[in-house]
C-alpha cells in the first residue's frame, strides 16, 4: 500500500484550499466572462472615446484626445436630448413608483383571488416591446385608434395627437403600463412581510388607515422603495427603444426619426454610432451619461440616511 | 374589525372586488385591442374602432401572418437564439449563485460587490465596445455572441440564485459533505432538483429577454438569420408598400403567445423569483 501511494502521489490540500478551489470552480464561468465581456469592453470603450474610429478605419485609427468630450457641450441636439432625459425620468419614475405601490397596497388588502389578480396585472410586463409598440401605435392612432374615436364621439372633430405632439405623455403611460407588473410584485412581497400585528396595534392606539400607511407601512417599505427608485432611474435614463418604436414611422427601428419630445439622449448616441459611423463620439456621449447616472446613484445612496429605514441590529 | 357590521363588510368587499376588476380591465385594454384587431378586416380597422368586435372573425389573418413571410423560420431563429443564451446563463448563474451563498474563498466579498454593482451599472456602457470587439473577431452575423453572453451568466440571475440558495438549511450541505459527497455532486443531485422556482424564474426571464429583444439582433444579425422581433418591427406590407395592420397584429399575437403560455405555466415560481429579487440581500 505504501509503495502504491508513493508511486501515485496525491495532492493533499487543506480543507480551506479545497473549499477555495471549489468556490473558484463554481464562479469561474462568470468570472472569466466578466473579465472578457465586461472589463475588457470597458477598457476598449474608454479608449474608443478618444479616437476617430468609424467602424471601418481599424488600420488608421487616430487619437483625438478629448475632442469628443469637448464637442458635447457645443452640440445643441445632444444637450437638448440630455435635458429631455431628465424631464422624462422625472415624469416616469414617480408615476411608476406611486402607481405600482398604490396597486400593490390595494392588492395587499385583498384576501380572495389575490393570486389571480397578481397574475393578471403582471401580464402586460410579459409582452415584448415590438408587440407593445404595434399595439399602442394602433390604439393611439390619430384616426383609427380606439381612444381618439372615443374622444371624437364625445367632442366631434377633436384629435389628441398621442404619437406626435403628446409623445412624451404617451411614452410615460406605456412605459408605466409595461413596468407595473414588476413593481406590484416586488412591493406586494414587501407589504406581505410587514406583520399584521403592527397595523392592529396601531389601530388599537387609534391610528386610522391613512396614518398607519403614513407612519408605519411606508417607512417600513423605504428600503424596497429606495432600491426600486434607483433601478427605475437607471432604467429610465438609458431609455431608447420604446420612444423610437412608438413614433408613427417606428417600423424603421434604429433609423427612425424620433418625435421631438422623446428624442432621448441614448437615441441620439446610438444614431451617432449606427447612422453616422461616429463610434468615438457616440461612445463618449455614453460615458458622459454613465457618469451622470453614477453621480445620481451615489447621491441617492448618500440620501438614504435621511429617509430610508434600517432595522436596528 | 368587530366594529364593522357584517353588511358593511360585505359592501366593502363588493366595492373592492369591483375596483380590482375595473383596474384589470383598464390594464387589459391594449391586450384585448391587439386580439380584436388581429381578427378584423383592414376595412373594419379604418372604419370604426368603436365597433369593438369584428363582424366575422378573420382567422385568415393568422394564416396570412404565418405564410406571407417565412414566419416559422424566424420563429425558429428566435427559439434557437433564446435557448442558446438561456441554457448556459441558467447553468452559470446557478453555479455562481450557489458559490456566493454557500462556499468560501478569498475575494468572495469583492466579487459579490461586483455583482451588486453590476445590478446597477447601466448596460449601455458595454453594448458598443462589445459590438466592436465581436465585429473584429468576425462574430457579428453569427449566434456566437449570444452563447458567449450566456456562458458568462448574468448578475441579476446570480443574485436571484444566491438569495434562493441562502435560504437552504446549512445542515443539508454539511450532511452531504460528511457522507463524502463532492460539492459538485451535492449541487447537481440535491440542490438543483430543489431549486425549481429559481430555475424557472431564471429560465423564463432570460428566454423572454432574448425573445423580446430587437436591438441586438438588428445590429448584430442580418435580414436572413435575425429573430422574429426584428422581423416584426417592419410589419406586413401589401404589394403597394402599405402596412397591413390586421395581419401584423395577428403576427404580433402569435409572437407573444409562447411567452404568455410559458408565463401562465410557471407564474407561481416567477412571482416568487421576482419578489425575491426586489428585496435587498
Amino acid at each position: 500500500m505504501a509503495s502504491l501511494s508513493a508511486a501515485k502521489p496525491r495532492w493533499h490540500f487543506t480543507r480551506r484550499t479545497r473549499r477555495a478551489l471549489n468556490f473558484y470552480a463554481f464562479i469561474s464561468p462568470w468570472l472569466i466572462g466578466f473579465i472578457l465581456l465586461t472589463l475588457a469592453p470597458v477598457a476598449v470603450g474608454v479608449w474608443l472615446s478618444f479616437t476617430n474610429y468609424d467602424g471601418l478605419n481599424v488600420n488608421n485609427i487616430k487619437w483625438v484626445g478629448t475632442a469628443w468630450y469637448e464637442r458635447f457641450p457645443r452640440d445643441r441636439q445632444a444637450v437638448e436630448s440630455l435635458k429631455l432625459v431628465f424631464i422624462w425620468t422625472a415624469l416616469n419614475t414617480p408615476t411608476w413608483l406611486v402607481l405600482s405601490f398604490a396597486l400593490a397596497f390595494i392588492m395587499s388588502k385583498v384576501t380572495r383571488f389575490r393570486g389571480f389578480f397578481r397574475t393578471m396585472w403582471y401580464l402586460p410586463s410579459v409582452i415584448p416591446v415590438v408587440a407593445v409598440a404595434w399595439t399602442w401605435r394602433t390604439l393611439l392612432n390619430d384616426n383609427y385608434g380606439l381612444i381618439n374615436q372615443v374622444v371624437n364621439t364625445i367632442r366631434s372633430g377633436t384629435v389628441i395627437h398621442f404619437l406626435t405632439e403628446e409623445a412624451l405623455i404617451s411614452l410615460t403611460m406605456i412605459s408605466v403600463w409595461m413596468g407595473l407588473g414588476n413593481g406590484i410584485v416586488i412591493f406586494l412581497a414587501g407589504l406581505q412581510d410587514i406583520s399584521p400585528e403592527l397595523e392592529d396595534a396601531a389601530a388599537i392606539d387609534g391610528a386610522g388607515r391613512l396614518s398607519s400607511l403614513r407612519y408605519i407601512i411606508i417607512p417600513m417599505m423605504t428600503p424596497i422603495i429606495f432600491f426600486q427608485l434607483v433601478q427605475s432611474i437607471v432604467f429610465a435614463m438609458q431609455m431608447f427603444a420604446l420612444p423610437l418604436l412608438l413614433s408613427p414611422s417606428g417600423g424603421a427601428g434604429l433609423s427612425t426619426a424620433p418625435q421631438k419630445d422623446v428624442f432621448l439622449y441614448m437615441i441620439y448616441a446610438f444614431q451617432q454610432i449606427f447612422q453616422r459611423q461616429r463610434f468615438g463620439y457616440g461612445v463618449a456621449l455614453i460615458w458622459i451619461l454613465f457618469a451622470i447616472i453614477i453621480v445620481i446613484t451615489i447621491v441617492l445612496f448618500w440620501s438614504r440616511r435621511y429617509w430610508v429605514w434600517t432595522e436596528k441590529k | 374589525m368587530a366594529a364593522l357590521s357584517l353588511d358593511r363588510q360585505k359592501a366593502r368587499g363588493i366595492g373592492c372586488g369591483t375596483g380590482l376588476v375595473l383596474i384589470t380591465l383598464v390594464l387589459f385594454i391594449p391586450i384585448l385591442w391587439m386580439i380584436m384587431l388581429s381578427l378584423k378586416t383592414e376595412g373594419e380597422y379604418s372604419q370604426s374602432a368603436l365597433q369593438l368586435l369584428p363582424a366575422v372573425p378573420q382567422w385568415d389573418n393568422y394564416w396570412d401572418a404565418l405564410t406571407k413571410i417565412d414566419f416559422a423560420k424566424f420563429m425558429l431563429n428566435s427559439l434557437v437564439l433564446s435557448l442558446l443564451y438561456t441554457v448556459p446563463t441558467v447553468i452559470t448563474s446557478s453555479m455562481a449563485g450557489f458559490a456566493f451563498a454557500s462556499l468560501e474563498g478569498p475575494g468572495k466579498r469583492l466579487y459579490f460587490g461586483v455583482i451588486i454593482a453590476m445590478l446597477m451599472i447601466p448596460a449601455i456602457v458595454f453594448i458598443i465596445p462589445q459590438f466592436v470587439i465581436f465585429a473584429r473577431l468576425r462574430l457579428t452575423g453569427t449566434y456566437w455572441p449570444w452563447f458567449l453572453w450566456g456562458i458568462s451568466g448574468n448578475a441579476f440571475h446570480i443574485f436571484l440564485f444566491r438569495q434562493f440558495f441562502a435560504g437552504f438549511p446549512k445542515e443539508l450541505q454539511e450532511a452531504a459533505e460528511a457522507d463524502g459527497a463532492s460539492i459538485a455532486r451535492f449541487f447537481v443531485q440535491i440542490l438543483l432538483p430543489n431549486a425549481k422556482p429559481a430555475l424557472a424564474t431564471s429560465f423564463i426571464l432570460s428566454f423572454a429577454y432574448v425573445w423580446g429583444d430587437w436591438f441586438l439582433p438588428t445590429i448584430y444579425l442580418n435580414a436572413d438569420n435575425t429573430n422574429l422581433a426584428a422581423m416584426l418591427l417592419n410589419g406586413y406590407r401589401n404589394p403597394q408598400g402599405f402596412t397591413i395592420t390586421t395581419v401584423t397584429m395577428a403576427a404580433a399575437a402569435l409572437y407573444v403567445l409562447p411567452l404568455v403560455i410559458m408565463f401562465f405555466l410557471m407564474q407561481r415560481w416567477i412571482m416568487e423569483g421576482i419578489a425575491t429579487s426586489g428585496l435587498k440581500g
